[in-house]
């Protein structure tokens, strides 16, 4: 089969990026944030403390070499949480889910 | 040349019409089907089952059918396939898992599958995806990734991948794939399909392994926005078996396609979907300049419909998994199974904000349809990214890619809008635009990229040879 005509364009977001000289926000892997993870950081901690208590009342069994991903994956979550969290609604606010019966 | 595996497969409605007119037959285009996958996915990797016995019956039926002159549906003999969530009576639905392979067969098809078949479509086999759905990448750690058909060593897009790779690979003219996050757009865009994710509540889902009840959607993946039609209209109707899917009357869109996007008011979403890729930028100005689109609107608070989005997913998907993360933890892919597990950790609280936002956020973005009939935006930040590559340069910022191939997809998924993924052909790699309109107005979407289309502005690309 031959290819149509087509338009080329000189793409750097296709190619591996190269080390980047900008901003490094949330690019983090579980890997790294552990590696620079103080020895004795309170809000880890608290993280997983909270980690430990919720598999116990869910009833899961956690690896202990799952713990880094976890964490940084409940981090993640609870950083989404946060910015919808901020967001003021009226107190008559509907959720979206409709129930028909 | 439609029964020549060496040869494009034609569109749907092309095979359609040559079968039913007796220019071919349904078990020459099957045969060239199963040949053309046979020959090509051992390197595509798009296939994780192949029902050619099935297929091939169905083709018979279909040749049976014409010589008694009985009349043939508007899908007369064409081949399609679907993302292996759907149920396929026989196998076990795996949804991309190790874990769902232990299942029993099902025993009755995926309602959309009936619908097809009823059509005269002939489903040629299951295909892969990203597991349990949850992926942006078309990877899968148990079956290997489904391929670019366009380049192997890149990614297909997910989580509906081997849709992308089968259609965009021209396996197949037609694939069905699911949507939650962006799963057929993306892929569409990354692959240079066309792909139709229709409004919630549209298209019934009864048996299909879920992912996330209340923003999970079916749709298909095709070479034309005409077969996307054709298809979609087949599939319309009311099914009690889905909770979710709303009770409307048929509203075909085929037989509208010609009327063209002449006189619709068409603008650019801006602020937070404004392109940072030269070819994110490329597509939007070259089809917002076909189409006259002069104006941009802003979907209001777009990036935190993201974010809640993605609690809601990580809730209800983990709400789904909670016992196979009790009993199999360990045969998860560990991507899929530690989001799920840190999902399952969210305060209840923040989840029913998130649900209360969405809300919102859906009466606020409904408001923008008053003045505009449909939004562009566009369907991937980048092209395809390489095969395990981590992370990609969005504007000057670094992101990790399997989080974040949706972000332009996820704030309108969220509110359940109707969206068609257009591909516009560039080289080396395709991309594709959404064009975002009003719920239950799928019209619209495909009269646009059936016009854009008209005038060689979008197409799907045609794999190297």
């Amino acid at each position: 089969m031959k290819r149509k005509a087509v338009h080329k364009i000189k793409s750097a977001s296709a190619a591996k990026p190269t080390k980047a000289s900008g901003k490094r926000t949330s690019a983090k892997t579980p890997a790294k944030a552990a590696a620079k993870r103080p020895s004795a950081n309170p809000k880890h901690d608290a993280l997983d403390a909270v980690i430990a208590a919720s598999a116990q009342a869910l009833g899961l069994t956690l690896d202990p070499s799952w713990q880094d991903n976890i964490q940084f994956n409940l981090q993640l979550v609870l950083r989404h949480a946060a910015l919808v969290d901020e967001f003021p609604l009226p107190d008559d606010a509907e959720p979206a889910p409709v129930f028909h019966a | 040349m439609l029964d020549t595996p060496d040869a494009p497969p034609g569109t749907a409605a092309e095979i359609a019409a040559a079968i039913s007119s007796g220019r071919t037959s349904a078990q020459a285009v099957v045969e060239a089907t199963l040949t053309r996958i046979r020959e090509r996915d051992p390197i595509l990797n798009s296939f994780t089952a192949v029902t050619d016995d099935r297929a091939r019956r169905r083709a018979q039926a279909i040749d049976d059918a014409r010589a008694r002159g009985a009349p043939l549906g508007p899908l007369a003999g064409v081949p399609f396939a679907v993302k292996n969530l759907f149920d396929v009576a026989g196998l076990p639905t795996l949804a991309g898992s190790k874990i769902n392979r232990d299942d029993p067969p099902k025993t009755r098809d995926a309602a959309l599958i009936e619908r097809l078949e009823a059509a005269g479509a002939v489903l040629v086999g299951a295909l892969n995806m990203g597991e349990y759905a949850y992926d942006f990448t078309g990877e899968n750690i148990h079956d290997g990734p489904s391929h670019n058909p366009h380049d192997i060593e890149r990614m297909s897009g997910g989580s509906s991948g081997g849709s992308g790779t089968a259609v965009g690979g021209a396996l197949v003219p037609l694939a069905l794939g699911s949507d939650t996050n962006g799963s057929i757009r993306v892929p569409a865009s990354l692959c240079g399909t066309f792909g139709l994710k229709p409004t919630y509540g549209r298209l019934s889902r009864a048996r299909t392994f879920p992912f996330v009840a209340s923003l999970d959607h079916l749709g298909p993946f095709a070479r034309t926005a005409r077969d996307l039609a054709v298809s979609y209209d087949a599939m319309q109707g009311f099914d009690p078996d889905d909770a979710a899917c709303v009770d409307r009357p048929i509203e075909a869109v085929t037989p509208r396609l010609e009327r063209g996007a002449d006189g619709l008011r068409v603008a650019v979403a801006a602020g937070y979907f404004k392109c940072r890729s030269a070819e994110a930028c490329y597509a939007i100005d070259r089809i917002a300049a076909a189409l006259g689109a002069n104006r941009d609107v802003e979907i209001p608070q777009a990036e935190r419909a993201r974010s809640a989005a993605f609690i809601i997913t990580a809730t209800e998907g983990a709400s789904l998994h909670l016992h196979r993360l009790r009993t199999r933890a360990e045969d998860f892919d560990p991507a899929t199974r530690d989001r799920l597990i840190a999902g399952a950790m969210a305060p209840a609280a923040l989840v029913d904000k998130a649900q209360k936002f969405r809300r919102w956020y859906r009466d606020e973005v409904l408001k923008l349809f008053k003045d505009v009939d449909a939004i562009l935006a566009p369907a991937t930040p980048i092209t395809a990214p390489l095969i395990g590559q981590k992370t990609f340069m969005f504007g000057d910022v670094e992101l990790p890619v399997r989080a974040n191939l949706g972000l332009y997809t996820q704030p309108i998924s969220f509110i359940g809008l109707p969206v068609v993924a257009v591909p516009v052909v560039l080289d080396p790699l395709p991309i594709a635009v959404q064009i975002i309109t009003a719920p239950w107005r799928e019209d619209v979407g495909l009269r646009i990229a059936h016009a854009l289309e008209a005038k060689g502005v979008v197409a799907a690309m045609a794999p190297p040879a």
